[in-house]
């Protein structure tokens, strides 16, 4: 299938409950980053993806966990494959460890996708490298649930090094984030465990901004993120 | 779509309890827990949040517990919690706010359970409940098996000297009437190629024994009557085990007392015997075998060879897993007999026997022997109690007996027991003293309080006797006993000197390590627990000189909760374990006796011994704080 094909794609059809289930979804009040963040939730999210390629690869798995409370809550958390109707190639897998089997026998995507909107409810999302997981879970949005997503997003790739500006230039991956302040992490590139891994790095910016800034909502981080975006723009 | 990651479930289950909870509670549990962030220095629990509301497992970091200064508490102390640790479980049982301020000290990470939660997870798990209630004994308990597992592989078949007595009988014991006669008991032991024969009434109790040891001295050479009742030449002295008893106690047994069988008993009924062949088969060196040959030798160069035998038998001994507890006994009670031996043959051979002098002398044991519980490096740590007789003064009489004394002192030397460096030896004049003498220097202690008199009293205190004229001591202990007991001042003093010598902090950071970063298990691991319990044993007027002993007795007497003793001793026997075990690896690697030290690398433990000898010196620390309390220090 190529990109044309896909841009004029019929709507996707939904059941009349998958439909009921996405407008009870939309009817949701407003996305709020204003709350403090000992007294609010929001999502942190990693994806696993065919290839790096934003549009022409798709989504494997999608792995979330919240921070509720300033707190990472593990019984809140969220993993699912999504059934693909051909398995990624070979290299792919060596990357992500997803069989092919286990991609094939994975949940019928507008089930994933739906059960995966009514996870994150109203809540802010947060990743590392925003453009990439968004754009690879909205395509997939609009494609398979007909909706054209547009939910508030955190990115932890500028939010850490505007609160740690001498390490802006050598800190630019996950990685290194994760090593500086030894998170530690058994399987990297499992979705789930990225985002967990993600999750504990925003407790770490909540914390440094709470004492550094005296930033207490996502709202003040999204602030720095957009003034960090500004300063690589122009340095 | 809720999850898991696999990854949170490994690590947890890594940890204890964790690991040994059923995986559905563990999973219950991890979706119940957050996980908490909080950066170097940040304070985590406070004893000013009141009642604890979350129960903590460090997953990545250190936890620094502090007294906090202005509420010294005796339960909670001093502590430095590592990776997969949990707290505070102590505060959470009781709902109540914690004692001591929790401060992260590094960058921490920490898995949180809700304390309703927690108290829900005490009622679904009983490995989590028994953790939480009953910590230092199930570490100690997951330790003991997986040195026993060590020492299993070398082979699985040979039964070990911890084996309970039932396990080691190998048939019903063969018995007869008391009113059978000698030769029809000769025959049934033919017949039955058996090597005793044991009388017992209607009820199966047991009335005599009768075996092939005894036909050569009571039957053959007095010539005694064949058809005249068994029972009258049988020996009445018997010794009973009950089935459960270990086999080192029946082992002990023979060789303390040169027996050579062992009745097992239960409710009264004799259910078997167990004769000193059987416990050969588990043991390559004969326990009554060496107890013999020291009672028989008349030279030093045999002695030597027994003392060599009973290091030999030690080691054997902690290869087999025998408890620490029974293992310094063991050595305790062999180098007893070597030493009054050696003290018999040279009173002997200097002409002192069956003189006044030699029946008014009492030999003592002090320090670590004192206290049976030495371990295989031990020096010499004796003193001489006289009776001055008739016509004589004191002078005159140690004048007499100091010769005596080193040549014992040598020849003990000469058997392995090094000479002490600092003259605590009965041929040094000055603790060769008459009872009055003794009283006189030991009031001078107790009312003094120098730091000398101190450290004096810390080895002189654990004195017993060990040959000769056993009252003397007695008497000596009795009074001091009432003595002490009334002086506070000095118990102050005393309590004040051992709460100098405090547990290392943590075990791997921050603490103060020796050379070459080693931690000295006898100073900072043994000695405080010895220390707080002869000081709660003189306050309680207990005369015990054992170290569990002392804490167990006087302990009931102070009314302290049993757990909490209970707790104390396990950590005892715990660095205890670790030291034997250390003396034995390095023994393997054919170092010396004389050169074993109590140094060991804590980085080189592995994690459950690590934590295991945390929670020991934490308890440690628990028993100073008490002691502290009871003298307001």
């Amino acid at each position: 299938m190529n990109m044309l094909q896909r841009w004029f794609m019929p709507k996707p059809r939904l059941t009349a409950v998958q439909a009921e289930r996405l407008a009870a979804w939309l009817a949701l009040p407003e996305v709020g980053m204003k709350g403090r963040f000992e007294r609010s939730r929001c999502v942190v999210v990693d994806v696993e993806t065919t290839g790096l390629n934003l549009m022409t690869d798709t989504l494997i798995s999608i792995g979330a966990v919240a921070v509720v409370d300033g707190k990472i809550a593990l019984g809140d958390s969220f993993y699912v494959v999504m059934q693909q109707r051909e398995s990624s190639r070979k290299e792919n897998i060596l990357v992500h460890g997803i069989t092919g089997t286990a991609q094939r026998e994975g949940v019928e995507p507008v089930e994933a996708l739906l059960a995966f909107l009514e996870y994150v409810g109203n809540s802010p999302l947060v990743a590392f490298h925003v453009t990439f997981d968004e754009t690879m879970i909205r395509r997939a949005v609009r494609q398979y649930l007909g909706h054209a997503l547009k939910h508030p997003w955190l990115d932890l790739a500028y939010v850490m090094p505007a609160l740690y500006p001498p390490l802006a230039f050598s800190h630019r991956v996950l990685d290194s984030w994760i090593g500086l302040f030894k998170i530690r992490i058994e399987t990297r590139h499992h979705a789930l465990a990225d985002a967990l891994a993600t999750a504990q790095l925003l407790q770490v910016a909540q914390a440094k901004a709470r004492q550094k800034k005296d930033i207490t909502d996502l709202s003040g981080l999204r602030d720095l993120e957009r003034e960090q975006r500004w300063v690589n723009g122009v340095s | 779509m809720s999850a898991i990651h696999p990854s949170e479930l490994a690590f947890i289950t890594k940890h204890a309890p964790f690991d040994r909870m059923e995986l559905p509670h563990v999973l219950w549990m991890l979706e119940r827990m957050n996980i908490g962030y909080y950066a170097e220095g940040e304070v985590i629990v406070t004893p000013e949040q009141g009642a604890v509301d979350r129960f903590l497992v460090i997953k990545q970091g250190v936890v620094n517990g502090e007294q906090s200064v202005a509420k010294a508490s005796d339960t909670d102390t001093w502590l430095e919690l590592m990776e997969g640790e949990c707290f505070p479980l102590g505060a959470l049982l009781a709902n109540r706010p914690v004692a001591s301020v929790y401060r992260a000290g590094s960058d921490i990470f920490c898995y949180e359970l809700p304390a309703d939660d927690f108290r829900q997870l005490i009622g679904l798990s009983a490995a989590f409940r028994d953790f939480c209630t009953r910590r230092i004994a199930n570490l100690l308990e997951h330790s003991k098996q997986v040195i026993q597992a060590q020492y299993s592989q070398s082979s699985v078949e040979q039964q070990s000297l911890a084996s309970p007595l039932s396990t080691i009988i190998r048939r019903a014991p063969v018995t007869c009437s008391p009113d059978t006669t000698v030769r029809q008991a000769l025959e049934v032991m033919r017949d039955q190629r058996i090597g005793s024969m044991v009388a017992a009434d209607e009820e199966g109790r047991p009335l005599g024994i009768m075996t092939l040891h005894d036909v050569l001295d009571r039957i053959a050479i007095p010539q005694i009557d064949l058809d005249q009742p068994v029972v009258e030449i049988m020996s009445m002295q018997l010794s009973y085990l009950p089935p459960q008893a270990m086999a080192h106690e029946a082992a002990l047994m023979m060789a303390k007392h040169g027996f050579r069988h062992v009745l097992v008993v239960e409710n009264e009924k004799l259910v078997g015997l167990v004769s000193e062949k059987d416990l050969f088969a588990l043991q390559r060196v004969g326990l009554r075998q060496i107890g013999s040959a020291i009672r028989h030798a008349d030279t030093p160069q045999v002695l030597l060879q027994c003392a060599t035998d009973i290091r030999k038998m030690a080691h054997n001994m902690m290869a087999q897993g025998v408890a620490p507890e029974q293992l310094t006994q063991f050595i305790s009670a062999f180098n007893d007999l070597l030493t009054a031996r050696v003290v018999e043959l040279e009173c002997k051979a200097s002409g002192l026997t069956g003189t006044p002098l030699h029946d008014g002398l009492c030999w003592m044991a002090l320090g670590s022997e004192g206290r049976f519980e030495q371990t295989l490096n031990t020096d010499q740590d004796n003193a001489l109690i006289f009776v001055v007789p008739a016509g004589m003064t004191a002078d005159q009489v140690r004048e007499k007996l100091l010769p005596v004394a080193r040549r014992i002192n040598e020849t003990l030397d000469l058997c392995g027991f090094p000479l002490c460096k600092g003259e605590i030896m009965a041929s040094n004049p000055k603790w060769c003293l008459s009872l009055e003498e003794w009283k006189r220097t030991f009031n001078g202690w107790i009312g003094g309080g120098s730091p000398e008199s101190l450290l004096n009293a810390s080895i002189f205190f654990d004195f017993r006797s060990l040959y000769g004229a056993e009252h003397l001591a007695e008497d000596l202990r009795g009074w001091l006993a009432r003595v002490a007991a009334d002086n506070s001042r000095f118990l102050h003093m005393m309590a004040g000197n051992a709460l100098r010598n405090r547990p290392p902090l943590g075990v791997v950071r921050d603490f103060v390590l020796g050379k070459g970063n080693t931690l000295d298990l006898k100073m900072n691991g043994i000695t405080p627990f010895v220390d707080a319990a002869r000081i709660f044993a003189l306050a309680a007027s207990v005369t015990q000189t054992n170290t569990i002993q002392r804490l167990r007795l006087s302990a009931a007497k102070m009314r302290l909760p049993e757990s909490e003793i209970d707790a104390w001793i396990d950590a005892l026997l715990f660095i205890q374990v670790l030291r034997l075990r250390h003396h034995d690896e390095v023994s393997e690697q054919g170092a010396s006796d004389n050169a074993l030290d109590n140094l060991i690398d804590p980085e080189k433990l592995n994690e459950l011994d690590r934590r295991i000898l945390k929670e020991a010196f934490r308890q440690a620390r628990k028993l100073q704080s008490r002691l502290a309390l009871e003298y307001q220090l």
